[in-house]
């Protein structure tokens, strides 16, 4: 976490953009607000992610960061490079406790919850500790067992596809509430889909969803629940394409930085004909726009960069 | 020269027009081009039609014009005034292309070159000579680039109308000449009387010609670069000249665009991809088509 | 492989001053279609606010003589935009108080959240909205950043409880 406050000339310290909830800021009308920016694993990838934790609201954060090339801000009488922009949202602690009871699960015992979520490297992992309702949390993915007054807790694979399989289920049900386009990779990255799209199947969805939330597991889960939920095998690999076809699984989002050119609306109806648009016939389409440019202004069209050269 | 429509908005194109007088819808008429301040780095580009009926091509040139570039500014104004006092038989239209519509344009991801843009204009005024009912059989024009080219492409789009386009037609054709005077009146007016968008500023009118090797104009690019803005919208940012000092003075600016290949291969990647090997997982779709991914730093 | 600086960043917290959650005064902010790469000030309101027109199709305004149009976006509903600068190192000094608060037993450890390597970050202004510009179009709903204004209601979403058998 670089503080970026360069002593070069003219430099200012790194401004962070965010969106935070709201509520966060009633919460700190209080002295003892205790929000913070911790670093906690990342339960996908097992590598270091930045969460907000708010200790007077026992609630944890993602964040979540735009960052997409060539931008910047400008935020009043300064320019920020980069032009990143968080998101802080409410996440599910259990992905990150599931995180731990998956380690500790391999040794097969029955363990106090203090001695499961320990961390050498993420030490802060002890702040979900004081998670209210800790036990509640608990018991979507655990068995549990009660000696002395104590808990003990051992990962419950079975329980915690059940508990995955709800998840994929409320996801569905916002996918479609929020009608966000889960079809098969249409050269497209029209965010909301059109009525057509609608009819997709039910299997799209869950597929849809279940590579969400494997954005919060481990792959080996990810794999249990894609065989629990009998997702069809050749779906399982689409949402987390092996590292070579990063440059396939980029192509749509390549692809729609062209299309932004044209009325949205023409473009979801015609749709297979503009998948197949030339470098020229794009250029034409800027051209109506300007309604001024005569056609040797166009000799200076390049073709567009090919993202597999990468 | 009323340039109030343009001290009113700057940013884009502006024509002003000239009554036609009556006689030019009748009678048929020579209607002569030129343009402007197309070299400097600073200001407007200016394009001018003049027209009068043949019939009347021995007062034009009796009142003396001349090519605009050997005669004082003051001579060009008493000059303007004179084609003015007899709009009975003289007409002219210009348009007066900002400095911010040169550089937008030529600086455009579909590149539009100066030629395009000046040619464009030309055969624009043309039109818009025909298109106010004036009679015109004759079209001189004067160019700086290939002639034969220009002249084939003016001819092919204006069928009805004989197109001369000749080098230094300012100087042997009387409507050229009086084109060119409307063309560096209104070009000297537009940059002395410049509306400069930028706020506050105490930007001083000290460029001296606006050519690329005007000493004046260079200090005085040098004085107002601003490290990220780079210049006020007086100055065509796409002149090498303004480049060149944006390079070494001005903060580096990449775009969508014009990045570089290489620029291509250093692109950072997330630290997903540090890890390669079976583990290596990339976000969801969702997240990719979205530009987003776990914040791993402050 | 880790050196002893970066495990340190890892157990680090940063601590946002909660005052300035409320105290944050409104600022403008503009996502330009380009990477300026620098973090400096700069006289937008000299050089880019005055020269933003209403065009036929959206804002436009040119930046580097390149013509940028644009829109207006709003935060989603519930959130709330700040911009936050981390504190300096010295900033570290001015550590708030909690000995008062440890005093009421409301918790049961009596754990310092805020430790001598900790650091500070604090919002210095806020805004409910920001002008997004494209190069040369407008952004409109298929630019990625106006897809990732969506995200907050998906997460609240896949992130709610789901209720116990």
């Amino acid at each position: 976490m670089a503080a970026g406050a360069g002593g070069a000339d003219g430099e200012c310290a790194r401004q962070h953009v965010f969106l935070l909830p709201e509520y966060l800021k009633d919460a700190s009308k209080k002295i003892k607000s205790g929000l913070m920016f911790i670093k906690l694993v990342n339960p996908c990838s097992g590598e270091g992610a930045i969460y907000l934790f708010s200790m007077c609201l026992k609630q944890l954060f993602e964040i979540k960061v735009f960052k997409e090339k060539y931008h910047s801000w400008f935020i009043n009488e300064s320019v920020q490079s980069g032009g990143l922009l968080h998101f802080a949202t409410p996440m599910d602690p259990v992905f990150l406790l599931l995180h731990y009871l998956i380690k500790a699960g391999k040794e097969g015992k029955f363990q106090p919850i203090d001695q499961v979520v320990m961390d050498d490297v993420f030490s802060n992992c002890t702040l979900l500790l004081k998670l209210p309702e800790l036990e509640k949390l608990l018991r979507h993915v655990t068995e549990e067992k009660e000696i002395d007054n104590k808990k003990y807790y051992k990962y419950s694979k079975e329980k915690t596809l059940k508990w995955l399989e709800k998840k994929v289920n409320q996801t569905v049900a916002a996918l479609k509430v929020n009608r966000v386009n889960v079809g098969a990779r249409v050269q497209s990255a029209a965010f909301f889909c059109s009525d057509q799209i609608l009819s997709d199947k039910e299997e799209d969805y869950i597929c849809y969803a279940h590579g969400l939330i494997s954005d919060y597991i481990p792959k080996e889960l990810s794999d249990d629940l894609s065989r629990y939920l009998k997702l069809p095998e050749t779906s399982a690999p689409l949402p987390n394409p092996p590292s070579k076809r990063l440059k396939v699984s980029n192509e749509p989002v390549e692809a729609k930085e062209d299309y932004t050119k044209f009325n949205t609306k023409d473009f979801k109806a015609e749709k297979q004909k503009n998948t197949r648009m030339t470098a020229a016939q794009k250029a034409l389409a800027k051209v109506d726009k300007s309604g001024m440019k005569s056609i040797d202004a166009f000799f200076g069209v390049k073709n567009k960069k090919k993202i597999e050269k990468i | 020269m009323d340039l109030s429509e343009l001290e009113k908005d700057n940013t884009g194109r502006c024509r002003l027009s000239s009554p036609v007088p009556a006689v030019c819808c009748k009678e048929p008429c020579v209607l002569g081009v030129d343009e402007a301040g197309r070299g400097p780095v600073l200001g407007p580009m200016v394009y001018a039609i003049c027209y009068c009926p043949q019939s009347r091509l021995a007062d034009l040139e009796a009142l003396k014009v001349a090519d605009s570039k050997t005669l004082s500014e003051n001579e060009r104004d008493r000059l303007f005034s004179k084609m003015q006092e007899d709009r009975d038989f003289v007409g002219w239209a210009l348009d007066v292309l900002s400095p911010n519509l040169i550089s937008t344009s030529m600086l455009g991801r579909v590149k539009y070159n100066l030629n395009s843009l000046s040619h464009d204009t030309a055969s624009g005024l043309i039109q818009h000579a025909l298109d106010q009912g004036v009679n015109v059989t004759q079209v001189f024009v004067d160019t700086v680039g290939l002639a034969a080219s220009y002249q084939e492409r003016l001819q092919q789009r204006f069928p009805d109308v004989t197109v001369t386009v000749k080098a230094k037609a300012d100087a042997l054709y009387p409507v050229v000449s009086a084109a060119s005077i409307c063309a560096k009146v209104a070009r000297d007016q537009a940059v002395k009387s410049w509306q400069f968008v930028e706020k506050e500023q105490d930007l001083d009118a000290d460029y001296g010609s606006g050519y690329p090797n005007d000493p004046k104009t260079k200090a005085w690019l040098r004085r107002h670069v601003e490290p990220v803005f780079g210049f006020p919208q007086l100055v065509r940012f796409s002149w090498r000249t303004a480049q060149a000092i944006l390079e070494t003075e001005a903060e580096n600016v990449t775009w969508e665009d014009s990045a570089l290949e290489e620029q291509e291969g250093s692109r950072k990647i997330t630290s997903y991809f540090q890890g390669e090997g079976p583990q290596a997982r990339h976000p969801h779709r969702y997240f990719q088509e979205r530009g987003l991914e776990p914040a791993t730093a402050l | 492989m880790e050196s002893s600086c970066e495990v340190a960043v890892d157990k680090q917290r940063v601590h946002v001053r909660p005052a300035t959650l409320h105290d944050a005064a409104p600022a403008v902010l503009h996502l330009l279609p380009c990477d300026v790469l620098a973090n400096r000030p700069a006289p937008v309101e000299r050089f880019f606010t005055p020269a933003i027109s209403q065009g036929t199709d959206g804002l436009q305004v040119s930046f580097r003589g390149r013509s940028l149009r644009g829109e207006e976006v709003s935060v989603p509903p519930g959130l709330a935009g700040y911009v936050m600068v981390p504190e300096r190192e010295e900033g570290q000094i001015k550590r708030e108080d909690f000995r008062d608060s440890e005093n009421n037993g409301e918790e049961d450890e009596q754990e310092l959240l805020e430790r001598s390597f900790d650091r500070f970050i604090g919002a210095t202004s806020s805004f409910s909205g920001f002008t997004v510009w494209g190069l040369e179009t407008v952004p409109g709903p298929d630019a990625k950043v106006r897809g990732a204004l969506a995200w907050p209601t998906l997460a609240e979403a896949i992130h709610a409880q789901v209720p116990e058998n």
